[in-house]
Formats: structure tokens, C-alpha cells, sequence
């Protein structure tokens, strides 16, 4: 056997080998020196907010004075009046208003509408807060 | 939660699929127990059978959640978010970018290491301390010092002269009248456009000629990238929590262009604006879609016709081609008339499909309908891109107490130098 197909037969075997491991899943190692690098998180910090729970529940709808916020979406005037008249059919006695804000994405405290938005939330026992989507 | 914190009980309704939205706002605000409630109607719903049915669906839950006693927890919540260290991790390249994916930190793409060394050269381009804080970014308020701004601008492949404008950038997005708060999480899904005029627009390689929007020019792509980034690891918005847009926009990846002012025949956008012709300035606003035409003549009054064709609402930018721009101008057209031309002629897209349908309402939703531009100083007329006959249209609303927005870019000490370092940076494409 000369020496350049005792070359040839080695490089076949190599080859072999080579497919058998990769088919298998096993990969060939990691060159160790491949680089690592220490990296900054992007994450922003924020302050910590103080929080705030909720407030105490009524007993019982009845009798009660109950208003519905609908914002600036399209379908949420049309919801508060379905459920305004839910409201009035399931608790006669109840007194429901709506309340329609034409602010995008701005707290209604924060507008020029405080006073109103305040005195009309002050006068109520409940409220159901309508997004509009 | 201002009702809440009045001392009156709420529930808040909304669609299955923007209920995680209203409790970070809530939990944003400082007040995660906010009873929430799902409402099983279209989102936008003009369908009374629908509404009337899920409101009959809800009202037990809603009588449950105004009438059940308050928990301990809801009463003094207790409430903890996630701040990872500065240090975030250590690894190899791919293994970064899959720590960072993993994370939501990025934008899909994979992004360059922020290692210490590259973060540090990209705050080369700023003489402002790296804990200075440009700006708080909304929804969660993350302060976006340098030092965070510069970790975004090296993930999104920035170099150090772009820094200005990223903090530029940042600092705009700080300006109530930008809407900013509303457009970049809103369901219409808004991407911010940026216009960079002055000189900085040739030291940082700007494009504003052929194929300006169109991926391959690192400044172009970069500062946008950037900005992105910084909005998603600076502000918290993220996908389907905050930023509800529905469909998506890929102008969130980037929209810069710079402006053609060597070759307008006209004052250039940031003189319009009460510039001076060597500042160095960002005008932003948030369109959703892109529109191109040709229009039918190539005379002055077929390319003003042309645009008015396209029909902007309020507010838009055209995009006019410097050989469109001198046709107008040589036949007397300027921005302004140009601009009193195409508010004078519109008309509005919605009154004419209601019209059709035989009836007319009034929306108040005016981001889901908007109108025609009805004022000339609702429209901007930006000249930009490369030779050809087509005219660019960006869409977006007014009305919401939104304007363009534009601020000056300030430069560091070291410019020339930085510019001489980096001004290289150029393609050069290969011969075929």
C-alpha cells in the first residue's frame, strides 16, 4: 500500500467520522478562547412609586348612585348606555350618570375639566370605568 | 385610579385583550390591585346587539367587584419589579444576544455587546455626565440617563457622532405636544419620523437621496434602531402590554431621513420652523402609514395635483423630490401655498364613506378616524430622495393637542474630532 492511499484512506475515515458525530447532534467543541464579554444592562431605572390600595366597596347596589366613566374610544358611550340601562332595570332605585371624556390618554384630574370630573366622581358611590376597547 | 384615590370604588371593563394594558397603567401609577374586569364586545364595537349582550354577560362580575370586601393585599398591595443589575451578563456573542432576547431587550435582530469599553466611546459623543438624565421615558418612567442611552445606541449599532441626535431624539419625545405618551402605544401603531437638518446631516452620512428610507446607510438605521430600543428598555413598552398596536408597523425598526437642502429651492424645514440655516435640528412627529405616487403630470400643477391625490390627513409629511420641487418653484409654488393648495382642496375620506353609506356621524375617536388636514400648518413638506418621478406621503392625525415637534441637536466639544474619527464610515460597494 503506498503512502498517498494510506493518506487518501484516512481522509475518507475522517470524513466518516465527522458526519456520523454531527448527525448524532454532537458538535465539534468550542474554540475555548472564543471571546466573552461583560455587557451593560439597557434596562432604565425607575423610582419607586409609593402604592396605594383600593377603596372600600359598597354593601349592595341598591339605592345607589352609580356612575359610568367612558372615555374618548368610540364604542364606550354606546356600552355606558347599555349599561346604564341594565343598571336601572336590575336596581330601580339607583341613580346612574355618565360621565364623557374627550381626552386621549390624559387623567381627566389632570384637565382642564378637574372640577367637573371631581365634583361629578364626589357624588358617587360607585363607579364603572369604560375604556372603550 | 384618580377616582380611587377620591375615595370611591371602581371596576374598569375593557376587552379581554386589553386588560394586562390596564393594569400596568394602573400598576404605573402605583395602584396594581385596580379590579379589572373583561368585556366580552369587539373592541370599538358599532354593534348594539353585541354591546347588550356583554354588558348582560359582565353585570353579575361587575356587581361582584363593587360589592366583595376588600382583601388585605388590596388594601396595603405590596408590589415588586424586576431591576437588573448594571453588570448584565457575561458570555460570548451569541450567548449575550440570546440573554438579551430572552430578556425582551431587543428588537429581534441581533444586537452589538454593550460592553463597558464600547459604551464608554459611544458617550464620546456627548459632553453631557453619564448619569445625567435627558428624560423620563413613559409608560414606567425609566430615566434615560446617558449612560442607558448610550447602552441602546451600541446594541442598535450606532456610532458615537449619533449620540446627538438619539438624545435629540429623547429629548423631543419629553415635549407634551409631540403625543408622544399617545402614539407610541397606542393601537394604531405610530412610529416616530425623524428630519435632520444642518450641517450634521454630511458629517454623520444622513441620507436624504436615493433610496433614503430604504435600509443601508448606518445613520439612517442606527439613530432609529436606537431610539426603538430605548423606548422598549428605557420606557418599558412592551409588545401586547403597553404598545397595543394592532397590526404593527416595521417603521419601528427606524423612519430618519435627512433633508435635500442643498438641492430645494425652497428655505429649508428647520428655518421654516424658526431655525437658523447651521443649526443642527430633529423634526419628529408619528406617522402609521407610507404611501408613494406618481403623479399624472409632471408639470407644477400635475405634481400639486398629484399630492393632493394622496390625501393627507392632518398631519402629514410630503416627501417631494428636489426635480419636483424646482418644477414647482419655477412656476411660483411655494411650501406655504403648496400647503393652502392641498388643505383648500381636500376632502374628508370619512364624511365621503359615511356620505356613501347614506348617512353622517361625528367620531370623537379621531385617532381611529382620522380627518382631512384642515390647516395649512398641519401638513410639512420635507425635500428628499434621488432622481425619478415619485412623491412620498407620511400619514398621520392631528387633533389630540399634537404637533411636529422640532429641537436642536447639541453637538460635544470634541466634534470635529469625532466627526474626523469616524466620518470614514462609509460603503463602498463592490464592483460588478
Amino acid at each position: 500500500m503506498n503512502r498517498s492511499r494510506i493518506l487518501r484512506m484516512l481522509a475518507i475515515f475522517g470524513m466518516l467520522t465527522a458526519f456520523t458525530l454531527s448527525s448524532a447532534g454532537v458538535l465539534p467543541a468550542k474554540d475555548s478562547s472564543e471571546a466573552q464579554y461583560e455587557v451593560l444592562s439597557p434596562w432604565g431605572e425607575a423610582d419607586p412609586k409609593p402604592l396605594k390600595g383600593i377603596s372600600p366597596r359598597v354593601d349592595d347596589l341598591s339605592g345607589k348612585k352609580i356612575g359610568i366613566f367612558a372615555n374618548y374610544k368610540r364604542a364606550a358611550i354606546p356600552i355606558a348606555m347599555s349599561l346604564q340601562e341594565r343598571i336601572k332595570s336590575e336596581y330601580p332605585d339607583s341613580t346612574v350618570s355618565i360621565y364623557h371624556s374627550d381626552q386621549w390618554n390624559v387623567t381627566e384630574i389632570e384637565t382642564e375639566n378637574k372640577d367637573t370630573f371631581k365634583k361629578w366622581v364626589e357624588g358617587k358611590d360607585a363607579v364603572i370605568l369604560l375604556v372603550g376597547d | 385610579m384618580s377616582i380611587e384615590n377620591l375615595g370611591t370604588p371602581v371596576v374598569l371593563l375593557a376587552n379581554p385583550g386589553f386588560l394586562r394594558d390596564a393594569q400596568s397603567a394602573s400598576s404605573n401609577k402605583g395602584m396594581p390591585v385596580l379590579r379589572t374586569l373583561p368585556l366580552n364586545v369587539a373592541c370599538e364595537s358599532t354593534v348594539k346587539k353585541d354591546i347588550d349582550t356583554g354588558t348582560f354577560e359582565a353585570m353579575p362580575a361587575i356587581v361582584e367587584a363593587l360589592t366583595r370586601p376588600l382583601t388585605d393585599h388590596e388594601k396595603a398591595p405590596k408590589w415588586s419589579t424586576e431591576q437588573p443589575p448594571r453588570i448584565a451578563f457575561k458570555g460570548t456573542y451569541e450567548n449575550i444576544n440570546r440573554f438579551f432576547y430572552r430578556n425582551g431587550w431587543t428588537d429581534g435582530l441581533p444586537i452589538a455587546p454593550p460592553t463597558e469599553t464600547a459604551v464608554r466611546e459611544m458617550m464620546t459623543g456627548t459632553d453631557l455626565p453619564a448619569d445625567h438624565v435627558v428624560a423620563k421615558v413613559i409608560p414606567r418612567q425609566g430615566k434615560a440617563t446617558i449612560e442607558k442611552i448610550a447602552v441602546n445606541a451600541v446594541m442598535a449599532g450606532a456610532l458615537p457622532t449619533h449620540m446627538p441626535v438619539i438624545i435629540a431624539a429623547v429629548e423631543s419625545f419629553a415635549i407634551q405636544k409631540t403625543r408622544f405618551d399617545t402614539f407610541e402605544v397606542s393601537t394604531g401603531s405610530w412610529a416616530p419620523f425623524f428630519a435632520i437638518n444642518g450641517p450634521i446631516r454630511d458629517q454623520i452620512h444622513i441620507n436624504y437621496s436615493s433610496g433614503a428610507l430604504s435600509p443601508g446607510d448606518i445613520a439612517n438605521a442606527a439613530i432609529g434602531r436606537a431610539v426603538g430600543l430605548i423606548v422598549k428598555n428605557i420606557g418599558g413598552a412592551r409588545k401586547a402590554v403597553e404598545d397595543m398596536g394592532v397590526i404593527g408597523n416595521p417603521a419601528k425598526y427606524t423612519l430618519v431621513i435627512g433633508e435635500d437642502e442643498e438641492n430645494s429651492p425652497w428655505e429649508p424645514l428647520h428655518v421654516e420652523r424658526g431655525f437658523k440655516k447651521e443649526d443642527n435640528t430633529l423634526t419628529v412627529f408619528f406617522p402609521n402609514s407610507y404611501m408613494q405616487a406618481v403623479p399624472k403630470g409632471t408639470d407644477a400643477k400635475g405634481i400639486a395635483k398629484g399630492m393632493l391625490d394622496m390625501n393627507p390627513w392632518s398631519m402629514s409629511c410630503f416627501v417631494v423630490i428636489p426635480s419636483h420641487a424646482e418644477i414647482l418653484a419655477s412656476e411660483g409654488w411655494t411650501k406655504k401655498s403648496l400647503k393652502e393648495y392641498l388643505v383648500r382642496g381636500l376632502e374628508d375620506p370619512m364624511k365621503a364613506y359615511l356620505k356613501s353609506q347614506g348617512g353622517e356621524t361625528k367620531s370623537e375617536d379621531i385617532l381611529s378616524a382620522p380627518p382631512e388636514a384642515a390647516d395649512p400648518d398641519s401638513l410639512m413638506i420635507l425635500v428628499a430622495g434621488g432622481p425619478g418621478a415619485w412623491t412620498g406621503l407620511l400619514r398621520s392625525v392631528g387633533g389630540i393637542q399634537n404637533d411636529f415637534v422640532t429641537v436642536k441637536i447639541n453637538l460635544p466639544a470634541n466634534w470635529d474630532k469625532l466627526v474626523r474619527k469616524y466620518g470614514n464610515i462609509v460603503p463602498n460597494y463592490a464592483r460588478y
